[in-house]
């Protein structure tokens, strides 16, 4: 392995605040399938366990929050100087760390959609429903949500990079997600703001599905158009990152 | 025998110049004190050195070439910065392990360190319950960890107590004894004046002194009236 991405991976193994953080993903995937059964979800639905498994997208934003944390948590606390006295070309540093969180966030994508399956299961046998694991939707939403995980823990990677302070980087990622996006998208009509990066996520992991009602569910790309653009954002992001660290002063 | 060389070295951040040409050479061998008031560049050379800050104009050498084209640097150089930081929820040794993985360093060496600097019963320890010297050795051992021949240090006797600092000065008196290059900012003349061959005085990010110690005063007050005159 590169020398750089056995160090991020040591730093990732010998601290435990991004493991509580990612351990909230599984448990959003836990709360969101009772609530949406506890709510008067019908079991005989068909559509119902698409609904269900759509909660793995969601557990993304802890991803997104966790590749923040990876490198504005680093020049918060000052161990970048030592990060980069290790590596003074800086290019495997952040090629580590998006390749590092990038792993991580696929993992944390495979436990949600684990999660998701068995606590869909358990709803659904106590509620004397079924459903089929064979069904397409369940596989395409499942997939949909885990590469929506990775994704987004590349895209926090490259905001951290972008910006160093930790607390306003966490700040303008969420504000993004949950204000500003929806706004801007309000202004610019619904033909461009599915190209937006939440809107091109909720069609990637099918989030959409969760809220019949929301703003955003309306007018969204196909599934594989989506995963496109989200792979588009997370080369801009994950490039600018590269960029941007190549140049600054660490002071 | 790797000596460090600065060519003239120019900072400027937006109007201010930080560093304003300075040429120097710390041999191997020997300590050479870098002294200059807070706020004279002592720290931006130092980061210029170690290829955090890129410099407006000019260069640092280590051995002829500049850190950033070292191929192994922590096992050139070590180096002790004032803002390194550390996680507070990651235990020293682990701390250590980390940068250990930079350069495969076996976990024998950061043991090794470790208790060089006194820290082997704090070993598993996070960083968060440390004091300011604690924190000061794991800075030390860090900087040793790579068995360096430059070591570039940056106020390294902060938080130390008086045992901390003879030991440290002791420490230091061995390395150079050995060969090895050691470039030593300080603000505190004494310490300078006990430890130091050739001292380096900067003000205002220009160079106002530079050659062997005894030229200036080997004495406490020979080098504050020499200091005080030059900055």
């Amino acid at each position: 392995m590169p020398r750089a991405l056995t160090t991020e991976f040591r730093k990732l193994a010998t601290v435990r605040s991004p493991w509580l953080l990612l351990a909230l993903g599984p448990l959003t995937v836990v709360a969101g399938i009772s609530g949406l059964v506890a709510s008067g979800g019908n079991v005989h639905d068909p559509a119902l366990p698409g609904k269900a498994f759509a909660h793995v997208g969601l557990a993304a934003i802890f991803t997104l929050v966790f590749g923040i944390l990876a490198v504005a948590g680093e020049y918060s606390r000052g161990t970048i100087t030592d990060t980069f006295l290790s590596f003074p070309g800086r290019r495997s540093v952040i090629t580590a760390k998006l390749a590092a969180c990038g792993a991580v966030g696929a993992a944390a994508g495979l436990v949600s959609a684990g999660t998701a399956l068995v606590v869909t299961a358990a709803w659904w046998s106590a509620k004397g429903g079924t459903f089929h694991l064979s069904a397409a939707d369940t596989w395409r939403t499942l997939g949909g949500g885990v590469a929506a995980n990775v994704a987004f823990a590349a895209i926090g990677v490259g905001v951290g990079a972008l910006v160093r302070n930790l607390a306003a980087a966490v700040t303008a990622a969420l504000a993004w997600v949950a204000v500003v996006e929806g706004i801007l998208g309000q202004l610019i009509g619904s033909g461009l703001a599915r190209w937006l990066p939440f809107s091109a996520s909720e069609s990637l992991d099918r989030a959409s599905l969760t809220s019949s009602s929301g703003l955003l569910s309306r007018g969204l790309l196909a599934q594989w158009d989506g995963g496109l653009v989200m792979l588009g954002y997370t080369v801009a992001f994950a490039a600018a990152a590269v960029l941007i660290t190549l140049k600054r002063d660490v002071t | 025998m790797t000596d460090v060389v600065a060519r003239g070295l120019t900072k400027t951040f937006g109007r201010v110049t930080a560093v304003r040409d300075m040429s120097f050479t710390a041999p191997a061998g020997t300590i050479t004190g870098f002294l200059g008031p807070n706020g004279s560049g002592k720290t931006t050379t130092l980061r210029m050195a170690l290829g955090l800050v890129q410099p407006t104009g000019g260069d640092v050498l280590i051995g002829g070439v500049p850190y950033a084209r070292l191929a192994h640097p922590r096992r050139r150089v070590g180096a002790l910065l004032e803002a390194t930081g550390f996680h507070p929820g990651r235990r020293a040794r682990d701390h250590l392990r980390v940068l250990a993985a930079a350069e495969r360093i076996p976990d024998r060496r950061v043991d090794e360190v470790l208790g060089q600097v006194d820290l082997a019963e704090a070993a598993g320890r996070r960083v968060r319950g440390f004091s300011l010297g604690m924190r000061q050795r794991l800075g030390i051992a860090a900087a040793l960890l790579g068995d360096p021949e430059v070591l570039l240090l940056d106020e390294p006797v902060n938080g130390l107590d008086p045992a901390g600092i003879a030991w440290l000065r002791g420490l230091l008196r061995r390395l150079a004894a050995e060969g090895r290059t050691i470039l030593l900012a300080s603000h505190l003349l004494g310490e300078i004046a006990q430890t130091a061959d050739h001292v380096l005085i900067v003000s205002s990010g220009q160079l106002r002194f530079a050659g062997p110690l005894r030229e200036i005063g080997e004495t406490n007050e020979a080098l504050e009236s020499a200091f005080l005159d030059l900055t």
